[in-house]
């Protein structure tokens, strides 16, 4: 069973290798015949631009001011969504009344709300901070909600008949039943995170991987751009991993043994 | 001896008596707009104290729009970013909808090409806006490149999740009635997969809402994105949010005519059982 | 069939039940008592609403004409005295083992750790179950589930247990076993047990009477069969024959009966 598993991932990065060499010769390949070389930087030069921008402390700094952004807004973010989703998905009346704001503000990306929480926060880390929980608070509410409304009846049923109160029901079964929807709530509100931490570093920013790309097009250096989004996914994909890992280790018992 | 468990006086704590729930229907109806009217009032009340132009209240927004609309601006703005919006989005369906299928459907293809759908998954079509100029100008193809983006991704992942979802047994009564690889793909995976595909699609449309605003916050003479912003530099907060509350309405609209198309033309694609 | 001091009586007098003003009546003048301490099983075709009854009884819902009652008192909501096992063991919570899930009832009435666990232990024990108390849902068999939700149900000394078709769902012989442990079971916990089915030979198997219900909708008691074969029953055995067949035939008319009146609309 063991072998199995290790022929069949052995597959799989072989595979992913051989994908990544194809691609990078063909971009290579491509960038060679570029007509204005800043039209499409080689991969070698991405690197080496890369390399610098390590070697100055450029990047390191902005991947730090970045990811302590996503981080506050993030905390922030999950802090008022998961008992808001708890909330609405079990008391009906909160939920009714907060419903069509929901549905509504789905379709307002945090992106619109940057000039209106720049004109009432200012350009510091509030504002870029307010955006990215607002990104998040959904994404876990949304999560939760559905997490709250997939516990089966009979559970719940189960705890009336042992006369349970509404809020014994609430927090030994509701809670401990959604665990595992809040989890994956959290995790889409990070990648969530990721991309709007550029949108929010647009605006008067002067640290940050959105920062970065951006000051690609002052420098005309289009390497920049191209090292900003490839940290972009790989930090995303990191934390993405610390993510499940934690969540793991941390839950074993209710991730592990989901709600069916 | 009869068995017992607990004592005499828990059992004789009475119980919780659940009252009988009022009809939901009427109860959403009411809760939701007393909810929308608390808020209304209380935002144009908030205006009022605050007495800023940076604050305007629901009335002061309204006349905005009022006025956008008499101009011409605000129907203008709305048909180039729908423009933009639609053409990104039967192209990235066109492109993401086969190659999902095919990913889902041929292994290497899928091995191919799934490193990079979980990279930049990270990575927001915004952030590719200055390559995007380079190659496309600041015009509308580079602004439709970024939509196209949006909707890709989510279309293939979703399309992906749709193929992995036929269940096994549908597969082996295909095969017990002697169809063949073609026919089981036609007939049965494509079918199953439809609803997986809508999802995806709608799901696209909503970010491809927010992705315009995007583009349109950087480079563009027209469209809501640019209007909210360029409303925001000369510090019309009321204009800022009259385009922020027709951009809220066009998304809600259009996932629910997307809702109700689908409905009416892949109604029975919809069904999971 | 003594009454102890723990068991109760269910009575139900003209009662009516709809889901929704306008929809049809599934239960129309249903008239039922149920003697403390009995095990009455209630039997009758699919469709006839016999889940609505045992909902009903636990106060899951409410009749709309009628009385249901308890222990002489009316029906207004789930309680302590009245414990259910579901059809489907989606009921035990997945996060908590077999162990914590039987303490579960006694946490939420306040009752101490020690004592839990003690009384935990017990209710396990008496299912047979006492060697998984440390498994969770989803590493236990149909089966297990079933004892736990059983032992789960008899952890509070409930005067009355209400279960839905408990064995439905699992194989013949692990149904076959289960059944003789409730019987075992019953006898040493004397409570008023009312049990849904829709299989004869465990109705006759397990009840000291057994109701059986006309085909729905507007359903109600059709006839009453009182069970005196001495236990332990053999299912193989020429008396427990002879009353399969006569209930056979009333239940076989009422589909008939039932599909008639489909022909005819």
């Amino acid at each position: 069973m063991v072998r199995q598993t290790l022929r069949q991932s052995g597959t799989l990065v072989f595979g992913y290798m051989l994908s990544l060499l194809v691609v990078l010769a063909a971009w290579q390949y491509a960038s060679s015949r570029a007509i204005v070389p800043m039209l499409l930087p080689s991969p070698f030069n991405t690197l080496k631009v890369g390399v610098g921008l390590w070697e100055s402390g450029q990047l390191l700094s902005d991947i730090e001011a970045s990811v302590l952004r996503i981080a506050a807004g993030f905390a922030a973010g999950c802090a008022v969504g998961l008992p808001a989703g708890l909330l609405m998905g079990s008391f009906q009346p909160v939920r009714q009344a907060f419903e069509p704001f929901l549905h509504f503000l789905r379709f307002l990306p945090a992106l619109a709300w940057i000039p209106a929480a720049m004109m009432w926060l200012g350009t510091g880390e509030d504002a870029k901070i307010a955006l990215l929980a607002y990104a998040t608070i959904f994404v876990v509410t949304l999560n939760t909600m559905a997490g709250v409304a997939a516990i089966p009846r009979n559970q719940i049923r189960a705890a009336r008949s042992f006369g349970a109160t509404r809020w014994q029901i609430f927090l030994l079964v509701a809670v401990p039943a959604t665990l595992s929807y809040m989890v994956a709530g959290m995790r889409l509100a990070m990648g969530n995170c990721f991309q709007t931490v550029v949108a929010a570093e647009l605006v008067a920013s002067d640290s940050g991987l959105g920062f970065l790309i951006f000051s690609s097009r002052r420098f005309m250096q289009t390497e920049i751009a191209y090292v900003g989004i490839a940290v972009l996914g790989t930090i995303g994909i990191l934390t993405d991993l610390l993510f499940q890992l934690a969540t793991k280790r941390l839950l074993r018992q209710y991730v592990l043994q989901p709600n069916h | 001896m009869p068995q017992r468990f607990v004592s005499e006086q828990v059992l004789s704590r009475p119980a919780v008596v659940m009252p009988r729930p009022i009809s939901p229907r009427w109860c959403a109806l009411a809760a939701g707009s007393a909810s929308i009217a608390a808020f209304v009032l209380l935002w144009q009340l908030a205006s009022m104290r605050e007495a800023t132009i940076l604050f305007p209240g629901p009335l002061a927004t309204i006349h905005a729009a009022v006025v956008l609309l008499r101009e011409g601006v605000l129907s203008q703005d709305v048909l180039i970013s729908l423009m933009r919006i639609g053409v990104g989005f039967i192209a990235g369906v066109a492109v993401g909808v086969p190659l999902g299928l095919a990913m889902g459907a041929f292994r290497p293809i899928r091995i191919f090409f799934e490193p990079y759908i979980q990279f930049f998954r990270f990575v927001p079509a915004i952030a590719w806006l200055i390559p995007a100029i380079l190659w496309f100008g600041i015009g509308e193809l580079s602004k439709i490149f970024l939509i196209f983006y949006t909707t890709i991704f989510l279309v293939l992942l979703n399309t992906m999740i749709g193929v992995s979802s036929v269940r096994r047994n549908q597969m082996r009564a295909a095969q017990c009635f002697g169809a063949n690889a073609w026919q089981r793909y036609v007939w049965v995976v494509l079918p199953a997969t439809m609803p997986y595909v809508l999802t995806g699609m709608r799901l696209a449309m909503g970010n491809s809402f927010a992705a315009v605003v995007g583009a349109e916050l950087i480079a563009s003479e027209r469209g809501i994105g640019f209007l909210i912003v360029d409303s925001w530099m000369w510090l019309a907060a009321d204009r800022m949010f009259a385009g922020m509350l027709t951009l809220g309405l066009l998304g809600v609209l259009a996932d629910y005519l997307f809702q109700a198309l689908s409905r009416l033309c892949a109604r029975r694609y919809l069904m999971r059982g | 069939m003594s009454t102890g001091g723990v068991a109760a009586a269910m009575s139900w007098r003209n009662a009516d039940f709809q889901f929704a003003p306008g929809t049809p009546l599934i239960l129309k003048n249903f008239s039922l008592e149920i003697r403390p301490g009995e095990f009455f099983l209630l039997l009758g075709p699919s469709g006839c609403g016999k889940t609505t009854v045992m909902n009903i009884q636990a106060g899951f819902e409410q009749v709309v004409r009628g009385e249901v009652l308890a222990d002489a008192r009316a029906v207004r909501g789930p309680g302590r005295d009245r414990a259910v096992v579901f059809q489907d063991s989606d009921s035990l919570y997945s996060w908590l083992t077999a162990l914590e899930n039987v303490e579960f009832p006694l946490r939420v009435a306040g009752i101490a750790k020690r004592e839990r666990r003690e009384q935990a232990h017990k209710a396990l024990r008496m299912v047979g179950l006492e060697t998984h108390e440390h498994k969770y849902p989803s590493e236990l068999s149909g089966g297990m589930k079933q004892r736990t939700q059983l032992a789960r149900a008899l952890v509070l000394d409930s005067p009355i247990l209400l279960m839905d078709e408990p064995f439905a769902a699992l194989d013949a012989q692990t149904r076959t076993i289960l059944q003789d442990d409730l019987v075992r079971i019953s006898m040493r916990t004397k409570r008023t047990i009312l049990f849904i089915t829709h299989d004869i030979a465990e109705a006759i198997t397990l009840a000291d009477r057994i109701g059986v219900m006309t085909a729905g909708p507007e359903s109600a008691i059709k006839e009453i069969f009182e069970v005196t074969l001495p236990r332990p029953r053999r299912r193989g055995s020429p008396a427990f024959g002879e009353l399969y067949d006569r209930i056979q035939a009333i239940l076989a008319d009422e589909v008939q009966r039932a599909l008639r009146r489909e022909d005819s609309l």
